[in-house]
């Protein structure tokens, strides 16, 4: 943690309501992201834990998930859990070869991973997935979930996963890390 | 879950996150280590195996994916990209982002080495709009670029009347493999 440095302050981060999925904060020009950037999402998640250990690549993940995504943070307090419902809805289906059910629920939106895109991709191209990839799901998520008022529990992984989200209100148990599984 | 769908997004803001926090030496590194060497070693693969063909492979495949708009010319001993609408920094540019301030280098980041490793070496151009060429041409091969309009004829980016708008500066490359090679007078 010594050699992190505190997240950069970005600027022009702020883009015009999007003309796509209105759920989403960005939108491209084709309706699926190309599956090879999975490979890069995995290559990178390798590369800053060999740089800065499991430690600094948590707080890559913290700092993404509140300041990349903080737009979709704004649209949750906005939205509440239908919000968040509907960024998920929205996000997997753009995601190639996901098959995700997403559940709203009184007081909980649930999202029943039963094909995780990125390891359907990864283990089809036969690349090694870095061992916490799963773990990911969780800091990312978490820090764009608590400014907005709820928190994320998820349970399982490698390749399949039950992600719950609930207000910060509920006080649920705090998340066990043994419940996600490593890649294998 | 980060996504694919808008991961030229969350790859311009890692480029940024990761000079904050080591520098443009660490970022030059990723490129290289990371995308290079892990993420895009199928291409590594394909072109060090195949060369000009490898490219014509790779890039038919990628850029397709990716939904560029696009035009590659294969001649005698060049294999050339004209890229009219770069899916990436179009990405960007749509959704008002930046966060790294060249996102542009980091072709340059990761397939000049690339190419250095399989013996070849490029000029390039790029102007930071969504618009470059590429040249690649064996190591020991001292071509010059063509001239505009003479490989891709009508293709030729450099021939759209937006190539160099007013305001706009041009990153130029001449027999490089590296992002930092920017010719003198490159803006």
């Amino acid at each position: 943690m010594d050699k992190l440095k505190p997240a950069p302050a970005i600027p022009d981060q702020q883009p015009e309501p999007p003309a796509g999925p209105a759920a989403l904060p960005f939108t491209d020009t084709k309706p699926v992201g190309a599956a090879d950037f999975y490979f890069a999402i995995n290559a990178t998640f390798r590369f800053i834990e060999k740089e800065f250990g499991p430690e600094g690549l948590r707080r890559y993940w913290q700092d993404l998930g509140s300041r990349y995504y903080a737009q979709v943070t704004a649209s949750w307090k906005r939205g509440g859990l239908p919000g968040v419902a509907d960024y998920w809805r929205a996000f997997f289906a753009a995601e190639p070869g996901a098959e995700v059910r997403v559940e709203a629920s009184p007081g909980q939106v649930s999202l029943d991973v039963r094909v995780c895109p990125a390891f359907k991709h990864l283990r089809g191209q036969r690349r090694d997935i870095v061992p916490s990839f799963c773990q990911h799901c969780c800091f990312v998520s978490e820090a764009m979930a608590a400014p907005a008022g709820f928190t994320v529990r998820v349970q399982g992984g490698n390749g399949a996963c039950r992600q719950t989200f609930l207000p910060l209100a509920s006080a649920p148990p705090p998340q066990d890390l043994a419940q996600i599984k490593e890649a294998a | 879950m980060i996504g694919v769908y808008d991961f030229c997004g969350h790859y311009d803001w890692t480029f940024e996150w990761l000079r904050a926090q080591g520098g443009e030496a660490l970022l030059r590194r990723y490129w290289d280590e990371a995308i290079h060497r892990d993420s895009q070693r199928h291409a590594s693969r394909l072109i060090a195996e195949r060369g000009f063909a490898g490219m014509a492979e790779y890039w038919g495949h990628t850029l397709a994916h990716e939904g560029a708009g696009y035009h590659t010319t294969a001649a005698e001993g060049v294999f050339r990209i004209d890229m009219h609408q770069c899916p990436s920094k179009g990405f960007l540019i749509r959704n008002k982002l930046g966060a790294y301030h060249d996102y542009c280098d980091h072709c340059m980041g990761w397939i000049g080495p690339m190419l250095r490793q399989a013996g070849f070496a490029v000029d390039h151009e790029h102007n930071h709009r969504g618009q470059c060429w590429w040249e690649i041409r064996r190591s020991n091969d001292a071509a010059a670029p063509a001239e505009p309009g003479t490989l891709p004829g009508e293709q030729d980016v450099r021939q759209r009347p937006d190539w160099k708008p007013p305001g706009a500066g041009l990153d130029v490359y001449r027999h490089s493999n590296h992002p930092d090679d920017k010719a003198p007078g490159a803006t």
